[in-house]
């Protein structure tokens, strides 16, 4: 006579059952990214015909095919001068005006903080049509400063560090101010390098949220010339028709610094963005 | 000179009046203990003295300067605090020399300050570390370190000890002690532990509710009480309070006691008020004797034995008594046991908890 | 604290300067404008006449916009709900694992969200590819013919919004997971001595625990999907966009293709009030909860 499985083994049958589906699950997921990964890495005419799951002939001549005869280059140097200008920008003001909300008194501060709350709920994208009025106006259009200008609202990142300041105990303050430390030391001498992973987790989550706008960029840089490299990969195509290999291998260069910031700082990024649903939370 | 000079101070936090015209004086170079239970004001008035709290009403003069506007790091103070409030993200010397660094002092002069101050303070070894990697003991020298290093007038201690484990506080205790033999700078210790106080001060504050209770040396406080609330609070174990009719009789003054027992204290010839007065009678545990004879019986509850002495806690019927008594004693809980009182060391306390002078 | 009050005020003012500046400028400056141009009849550029409540009842009688409205909300009712499902149940299955394997299948569900909308796009345009796209198989068995998914209107939004959970659903599987890691463990424990079996401690403890961060997750989606456009617009391209079109869309269309200032404003100021109504309607509904 067999006897029934305990119960902790049978628990961890249906466990391995559960971890081996959670695999797969994974694996299916991942799938598209890979597959647009490999047939990248096909060569041109043979993307339309061998559909092998591992490339037989891997080549980057479509890589190499994108980076000489299209604009990617261009769109590149432009993804980088706008995120990285916007992320430097934006984190800079939402440390500074997060510091005034939370450490001093001004007039307007009560009115300034609902003011900031409220535009969290307000949707950006309902103001693109305005935004290209004023930067059309200031004649800044396919320009740097027109697509970065606009993307500098980040309600976010203040409200983060306006939080985080308002955590730190009293008590570092008092010992700084005893010390002589005036409120700018206070803040880039003290508060910040108290705790770097909040600077650094907002810098990368608004990096890739800048690297990654569309539409606004879209809107504010038809030039081929002043695209960025996440507008240029779909507003352009090839003049015969359209060649997977090298579309894909533009978006795998597209969307390659952003999946590696994400690889390389994924604790970063994952605390970023539960410090900001805590905020609607 | 840095003496520190309060008159008049008053605070108010929105319609809650914490401390209400106190006046205290500081002398150069003492040490004076503030002490209190939790919400008496110590720290309050501690934080005026730094200007961490403004004042409501009232002056403070530190040395010969009026200090009462003057912002905190202009004051001349420097501040330990009691949870240290060491920057996590710098080293022990540059914790030590932040003060410096932010006026702008050469790297090389804050070396030499800082090395200065780690060899006072036993940091050499050290400097190199972070916070996180201190012990509370080292963590505490740090914070002094920091307060050290700005060669201040007058040294603030906000409660520094009570993070510290029971050994550790002993030990601190003493190079506070020593410390200030070396600097005989001004210092202003605030603690709710009384021994901390009897050891360390020159002068302690004992503040009631935002009241100065009683001040003067240990020992004043110890022997002369000037009220009920400082006779309790100074003292390990607490004083006695013996509930008593009390009525002046040729040179002394005659206590009876709930279960009929009378005692004669040695009083001045004049007295102090006519008739018969309801009161208390406080005797320390040091002042009472185990003796079958005694005025008071009870039944003994808990015996501490302590090694050196011990306790015996009894009820009785004026009420729950300690008795200090030989380590001898062999006396089991549940026991009947009688007590005497020492009239020379008696303190009498009115229904007021004001005491009554008894010795000339 | 002690402080100099004038020179409080003057540093707090230096340090919100550029934010204030910025805000006034990007934000209060057009929200404004667009609430005064949808009272006109403004091209996109130049100036216009007043014309009062016109545009508004033009916009009520309007069929496209009226369709805008009904296929965000199609589109809301496909991705919010089931897309807080697959968050909950891939989060619920990634929560067992532990170390590098758990941090590896993470990343794999992860990745899309932050890639690009256009990367996404390109990824999923190949694979949809009428001719040579992986998924071809799976179409034609269901339909008996190649299925050209992006012309085919029925099919369109389904395919947008299967592809939109795909991509975003990184985000709610962190706050599930977050969510998870806060149930303590002994409850779990409790349940097991008192004879629970995993179903039960999954209806009994976990579903009821999580029940708000599920409300933040699915106010959180519906939100952020009244907005939606890059991936209309993307799929949409070269077709008929008429039958698709959604509220951002409608919006891009009359400013920068019909040249209707002042009436973009005003669907522009409807959208704005449908994403307020809805946050205002979240942050009270997440209140209530929390003080439950």
């Amino acid at each position: 006579m067999t006897t029934a499985p305990s119960p902790a083994r049978r628990r961890d049958i249906g466990g391995w059952v559960l971890t081996l589906l959670s695999a797969m699950a994974a694996i299916l997921w991942f799938f598209p990214v890979y597959w647009a990964i490999v047939t990248s890495l096909r060569a041109d005419d043979q993307t339309v015909t061998d559909f092998s799951l591992i490339p037989l002939n891997p080549t980057f001549g479509n890589f190499l095919y994108e980076f000489e005869n299209s604009k990617l280059p261009i769109w590149y140097l432009n993804s980088t001068i706008v995120s990285v200008s916007i992320t430097v920008v934006v984190v800079f003001m939402a440390a500074c005006t997060g510091y005034a909300i939370s450490q001093l008194k001004f007039p307007g501060r009560q009115v300034l903080w609902w003011t900031i709350m409220a535009s969290f709920m307000v949707p950006v994208s309902a103001l693109i049509v305005n935004h290209f009025i004023i930067i059309a106006g200031v004649g800044l259009l396919n320009s740097y400063m027109g697509i970065i200008l606009p993307m500098l609202l980040s309600p976010v990142t203040v409200i983060v560090y306006k939080q985080f300041f308002d955590g730190l105990p009293r008590e570092f303050r008092e010992a700084a101010v005893m010390d002589g430390a005036g409120e700018f030391q206070l803040l880039f001498r003290v508060f910040l390098p108290m705790n770097w992973g909040v600077t650094t987790a907002l810098a990368i989550i608004t990096f890739i949220t800048a690297w990654n706008a569309f539409l606004w960029p879209f809107l504010a840089a038809q030039d081929e010339k002043m695209m960025t490299v996440t507008v240029g990969i779909t507003a352009v195509q090839d003049a015969f028709g359209v060649r997977y290999g090298r579309q894909l291998a533009g978006a795998v260069l597209a969307g390659l610094p952003v999946a590696v910031a994400y690889l390389l700082f994924q604790r970063r990024v994952t605390q970023a963005i539960t410090l900001s649903a805590g905020i609607k939370g | 000179m840095s003496q520190v000079d309060l008159s008049g101070i008053t605070k108010t936090f929105g319609a809650v009046e914490v401390i209400r015209g106190l006046d205290l004086q500081v002398a150069d170079g003492s040490f004076c203990a503030l002490l209190g239970p939790s919400g008496c004001g110590k720290s309050t008035l501690l934080r005026m003295i730094a200007g961490l709290e403004t004042v409501t009403a009232g002056h403070i003069r530190i040395g010969d300067r009026e200090v009462t506007q003057v912002e905190p790091a202009k004051r001349g103070v420097a501040m330990v605090f009691q949870n240290y409030a060491l920057y996590p993200h710098l080293t022990v010397a540059q914790n030590i020399c932040f003060s410096l660094s932010l006026a702008g002092v050469s790297r090389a002069q804050q070396k030499e300050h800082g090395d200065k101050v780690a060899k006072v303070l036993q940091l050499e070894a050290l400097m190199d570390r972070r916070p996180a990697e201190l012990s509370g003991g080292q963590r505490q020298r740090v914070a002094i370190g920091r307060a050290l290093v700005r060669d201040p007038e007058v040294f603030l201690f906000d409660e520094p000890l009570s993070n510290l484990d029971a050994l550790l506080r002993v030990q601190m205790r003493l190079e506070l002690a020593k410390l200030h033999n070396d600097l005989k700078t001004t210092m202003i210790y605030v603690t709710h532990d009384q021994v901390e106080a009897m050891t360390l001060a020159d002068k302690i504050v004992v503040l009631d509710k935002g009241k100065i209770s009683q001040m003067g040396s240990p020992l004043d406080l110890y022997n002369a009480p000037a009220n009920r609330f400082v006779a309790s609070f100074i003292g390990s174990p607490a004083m006695n309070f013996l509930p008593a009719k009390l009525r002046w009789s040729a040179g002394t003054l005659q206590a009876s006691f709930p279960n009929g027992a009378s005692l004669a204290i040695p009083a001045p010839a004049t007295p102090a008020f006519d008739g018969e007065r309801a009161g208390e009678v406080g005797v320390r545990p040091e002042h009472m004797g185990l003796s079958d004879t005694g005025p008071i019986r009870g039944v003994a509850l808990v015996v501490e034995r302590l090694g050196n002495t011990s306790y015996i806690y009894l009820d009785s019927p004026v009420g729950p008594l300690i008795c200090e008594a030989d380590q001898a004693v062999g006396i089991q809980p549940g026991t009947s046991v009688g007590v005497t009182i020492d009239p020379a060391h008696c303190h009498i306390f009115g229904t007021d908890g004001a005491a009554w002078p008894v010795r000339a | 604290m002690l402080k100099n009050r004038r020179t409080e005020i003057t540093v707090a003012f230096i340090l919100v300067a550029p934010f204030v500046l910025i805000y006034a400028w990007m934000f209060i400056y057009p929200t404004v404008q667009m609430v005064r141009l949808s009272f006109t009849n403004s091209p996109l550029i130049g100036a216009g006449k007043f014309v009062g409540f016109k545009n508004y009842i033009r916009m009520f009688a309007d069929p496209t916009f009226r369709r805008s409205v009904w296929n965000t909300a199609y589109f809301v009712l496909l991705t919010v709900v089931p897309g807080t499902v697959v968050a909950l149940a891939i989060a619920l299955m990634v929560s067992r694992l532990r170390g590098f394997a758990q941090s590896l299948i993470l990343s794999a569900f992860f990745l899309p969200y932050v890639l690009p909308v256009t990367v996404v796009y390109l990824i999923w345009d190949w694979l949809t590819n009428v001719q040579f796209g992986m998924l071809q198989g799976v179409l034609t068995f269901f339909a008996g013919h190649p299925v050209n998914l992006w012309r085919t209107i029925p099919l369109f939004m389904p395919g947008v919004a299967v592809i939109t959970i795909w991509w975003t659903n990184g985000f709610s599987i962190l706050l599930f997971l977050a969510g998870l890691r806060n149930i303590p463990q002994e409850l779990y424990e409790a349940a097991a001595l008192d004879g629970a079996t995993r179903w039960q401690m999954l209806t009994r403890i976990t579903l009821p625990l999580l029940w708000p961060v599920t409300t933040l997750c699915l106010t959180i989606q519906l939100i952020l999907q009244l907005k939606i456009f890059d991936q209309v617009y993307l799929f949409a391209m070269g077709g008929r966009t008429q039958a698709t079109m959604v509220m951002v869309q409608y919006i891009y269309e009359q400013a920068f293709q019909k040249n209707a200032g002042g009436y973009s404003a005003t669907l522009a100021v409807a959208l704005f009030v449908v994403v307020v109504v809805f946050s205002a309607l979240q942050y009270q509904i997440l209140r209530i909860r929390g003080v439950r």
